[in-house]
Formats: C-alpha cells, structure tokens, sequence
C-alpha cells in the first residue's frame, strides 16, 4: 500500500536540511506508520538524495511523524543547482514509499 | 493596554515573504477582524539579496512593496489598529522613509513609527572571527566574501515599540513568529520568562507566519486532499486566548482551516518539535492537541515551552560569484536520447572552462530533476534540459547559459531556450551570545 493512500504530508527547508512531516488521515492508520514508516525507510527511499542522517520524531497526539534529513538539499536554497532548491517536492516522493 | 479588552487578542497575517501576493490585505483590513496585522516579509536568502541590493544603492534593501501596501491598510490604520512586519530586511531606515512618505499620500500624517534596530551584525561576527559550522570555517577565513550578517531578533525590541504607542513596528530580521509574540505578550501582559505563554504565543506566531500555507496553501493533492476556491486563499487568523488559539479565515475566501491543515502548517520547518528554538523560547510542541471545530474553525492547544536559547542565530551571507541557469526542450520519439546527447555536447563545449566552474549540473526536466532516476514507467512524450552551474566569473556564467542556446544546432527538434544569471548568495548560520546583540528601537510620528 502507497502512504500516498493514507497520509497527507509537507516538506520544509532550512540551509542543507529538509523536514518532513507526515500525519495519518485516520488515526487508526498511525500505528501502521510509526511501525513501517522507519527512519531506515525513508533514507534508503530517497537514497542519494540525502547526504547525511535520518532523524524521526514521533507525534502521537496529532497522529504524525516527522522526519527530519541532513545535507538533503545540495547546499541549501541560496547554494544549490538543484531544479528544486527548497525541496518542497520532497513531501510528494515520501508518500510514493510503499509500506 | 496590558490585561486587555475583554475577549480574545484577534492577530491575522498580511504576508509570508517577500513577493506574496498583496490582494487580500484590503478585504483583511476592511473587515476590522484583526488588531494586529502581521507581514512576514523574508526568506532565507532575501536578506542577503536585499543587502546585495543596499550596496549598489543605499537607499535600497528595504521590502519593496509598501508603496502599493499602505494604500489598502488605510482603513486598518485609520482605525488605530496595528501593523508590524520585518519589512526592513538591509534597510529598516528606508522602509521607514517609504511609510512616512505613503502614510502622507494617503492621508494619514502623524502616525507613531517604531523602528528595532541591532539585526545587522557583520561587524560582531567579523571581530568574533565566529565560526560559521556547515562550512567547517570562519567569517575571518572568508574575508570580503562575507557579504552580510543578519541575526534573528525576538520579541523584546517590538514589544518596546507598542510600549511607546507605535502603531507601526518594523524591523530587518525579526524572527517570524516574533512578529505576533510581540504584540500577544504586549496586549495579554505576558512577561518575556514566562516560558509555557512564550512557547504558547510562539506557536501562534508559527501558524500566522506563513499565511496561506495555513490554509490551503501548499496543501491540495487531488483526490486525496481538496480545498475550495484556491485561486482565492484566505489569509489566517488567530483568536489568542490563555493556553489555547482558534485558527479561523475571512468568510467568502477559498482554501479550508481544518484539523489536517493545521497540522501540516504545525511542524513545517521545525526539526525537534520539542525543542523549536527561536530567539524568545525553547518552543514545545509535543503536546499540541488539535480539534476542529468546523465551518473554518480549529482551536489548538498545549503548546509548551522553556528557557530561551543562550545565542543568536546569524545567517551569514557570503559571496558565491554567479548562478547562470539556461534550458532547452525536445519532444517526440526519442526525446530523451537527444537530450542526453545535448547533455554530452554541453559537457564537453564547457570543458574549457572546467577549472572556473565550481559545480555542474544537468538536469533532464521530466525525468529526473527533482528526485534523480527513479521512472517505473515509459519514457514522456517531451524533455526539457536544465544546466545549471556555479562560478565567480561572471564572463563564464554568461558563456555556459549561452551554451545552452547554441543547443538550437544540437540535437534535431530542440526549441524553447530560457537562460538566467543572478548572483549566487550562499547563506549559512552562526551562533553569537546573547549578550553582545543590543537592541535599539526609535519611535517617532511619521
């Protein structure tokens, strides 16, 4: 199953790291995520994209989990030769992840 | 008017950065909802852009619209509600000049202008020799490449001016969310140490600051996500009450204040959400509860929060020469393959430029560009190629976009070409205690 399916998510930049926070349209679903959706899983989903770690912060109370990425966006806005310098697409790519 | 009328503190966003659009302001100020308005008029690299701007022109820097602002706050304004905003960016003096001069042109002479002053700090973090730790070096190392210094001031130097009975406060690098801490502690009688108030109006702050992200904005993925009308988003609005706020939007505007809304607005750039540091408050927001409570009303609460960080946080801009971008498109059958021979014709006309150029992208548009290499389906009926590439020679940047241009005698069918070269500002942070930055504010009638 596509977290697309069941997640609404928003990406964010600040220098060379990207946040991205994801939320369970039902909560019933976060469990799920918090077991599937790993740290592990999303960096080896975005693969070289990310340079440094993978930190997840765990959001119960809003049924979320955010991540937070290091050295993810080439440098940073102001720096990068990247298409997307802030890497407000990164919350599309997250939900392609398939749990 | 500390302790305040009765009912909540109404504050509403005008803005979120530098080139928002400014068609909802009238509406906002004609409805007589929000005591305060709040522009968040910057970004991470506008600052450092505006300073470049101030050094060809000293009477530059400053946010450029509040020519065409001023007119649709008159009736905010004229009713002796408030506005406050970072609209200094490089130039806080100016943008003062710019209001007096609009405030006469729309008839309100007279009007109380504060002014916080101790953002700019290129002299501080050039004596401190300050380190600068995602680049593993120093200001001092980077000498005349240092090209600003801004730091992220708080609530202190706003709350001084309403003291003093501004009716407009402006600044350069007022944090974002400080532009509504200021006036929730200034009009509730908040102290500036009560952390969990501090960590609570912060929280506020962050939902206002970035307009309509709150609403819709930055939010729509059909089927899974729909809002109304999103030509039309309204801007936030926050009923600040003790413990808890109502995020809520002007009736007759697109976009939804909604539970998921919220939420993803909530922990948008903010990394350990029990330690969201700003220069007011170690901001927590772990325990946030979030309920909907319908036709565009959500109430949140639960923030937390504790002592303020030690330092500052600078963004140091530093010269990084140019960024010259230059695309071509191909369609049809094939398509792909001739832009990746372009790419091949592109690589090797720049090889004699290689010792100048710091870096080298290309970028197949449609295929590749945002994520790398990642189709599980078929190729696209077209392809556009991005080049893009960092040098400090000017000459260079120019010879690289034009390359992409002689693209028009590479690879049969290719069409469209598009080139840019702006001045690449790299902006990176630095840390300097507390102590050191003064903060100086000036209020006088306009």
């Amino acid at each position: 199953m596509r977290l697309r399916e069941l997640a609404a998510s928003r990406s964010g930049d600040k220098g060379d790291v990207s946040n991205i926070c994801v939320f369970a349209y039902d909560p019933a679903d976060y469990p799920l995520l918090v077991e599937r959706l790993t740290a592990e899983r999303v960096q080896a989903h975005f693969g070289a994209l990310v340079e440094g770690g993978v930190v997840r912060y765990e959001l119960p109370r809003v049924h979320g989990l955010n991540f937070v990425l290091d050295r993810a966006l080439g440098g940073g806005v102001s720096m990068t030769l990247r298409a997307d310098p802030h890497g407000k697409a990164y919350q599309s790519l997250i939900l392609d992840l398939d749990l | 008017m500390p302790g305040g009328a009765p009912g909540p503190l109404v504050l509403a966003s005008g803005s979120a950065y530098a080139e928002d659009r400014l068609d909802a302001v009238e509406a906002m100020a004609a409805s007589g909802r929000a005591a305060y308005l709040g522009f968040d008029c910057l970004a991470e690299r506008t600052l450092a852009l505006a300073q470049v701007r101030r050094l060809a022109d000293p009477s530059a820097g400053q946010d450029r619209r509040i020519a065409a602002l001023v007119p649709l706050l008159r009736s905010h304004l004229a009713a002796g509600r408030r506005v406050v905003g970072n609209f200094g960016a490089a130039n806080p003096d100016a943008a003062r000049d710019d209001f007096v001069r609009a405030l006469k042109e729309v008839g309100l002479p007279g009007v109380r202008i504060g002014v916080v002053h101790g953002d700019e700090v290129r002299l501080l973090v050039t004596a401190l020799d300050a380190e600068l730790p995602e680049l593993g070096t120093t200001v001092g190392a980077l000498g005349d490449r240092v090209v600003s210094a801004h730091v992220y001031l708080g609530a202190d130097g706003i709350v001084d001016c309403l003291r003093q009975d501004a009716q407009i406060v402006l600044g350069g690098r007022l944090a974002d969310p400080s532009l509504f801490v200021g006036p929730i502690c200034h009009e509730l009688g908040w102290e500036l140490d009560d952390w969990d108030r501090l960590g609570h109006a912060t929280m506020v702050g962050h939902l206002l600051e970035c307009g309509v992200h709150s609403t819709g904005g930055n939010y729509e993925d059909p089927p899974y996500r729909v809002v109304p009308e999103p030509w039309n988003l309204g801007f936030p609005i926050a009923e600040v009450e003790d413990g808890a706020v109502t995020i809520t939007k002007l009736p007759g505007t697109g976009g939804a204040v909604d539970a998921m809304t919220m939420k993803t607005q909530l922990y948008y750039e903010i990394h350990d959400p029990a330690a969201y540091l700003t220069p007011d408050v170690t901001a927590d927001f772990t325990q946030v509860e979030v309920e909907d409570l319908g036709a565009d009303r959500v109430r949140i609460s639960g923030a937390r929060g504790h002592a303020r960080p030690d330092t500052l946080k600078v963004l140091v801009g530093i010269d990084q020469g140019w960024r010259a971008t230059g695309e071509m498109s191909w369609g049809g059958p094939g398509c792909v393959e001739r832009a990746r021979r372009a790419e091949e014709v592109l690589r090797k006309r720049l090889e004699p430029y290689a010792a100048e150029l710091d870096e080298v992208r290309v970028d197949l548009q449609g295929v590749d560009s945002l994520f790398g290499v990642r189709m599980a389906g078929g190729y696209p009926s077209e392809v556009r190629l991005r080049l893009a590439v960092r040098t400090t020679s000017l000459d260079v940047a120019r010879t690289a976009a034009h390359e992409t241009e002689l693209l028009y005698f590479g690879p049969a069918g290719g069409g469209g070409n598009v080139t840019s070269v702006v001045p690449a500002i790299g902006v990176t942070p630095a840390y300097v205690p507390r102590e050191l930055v003064p903060v100086r504010t000036e209020v006088s009638g306009s």
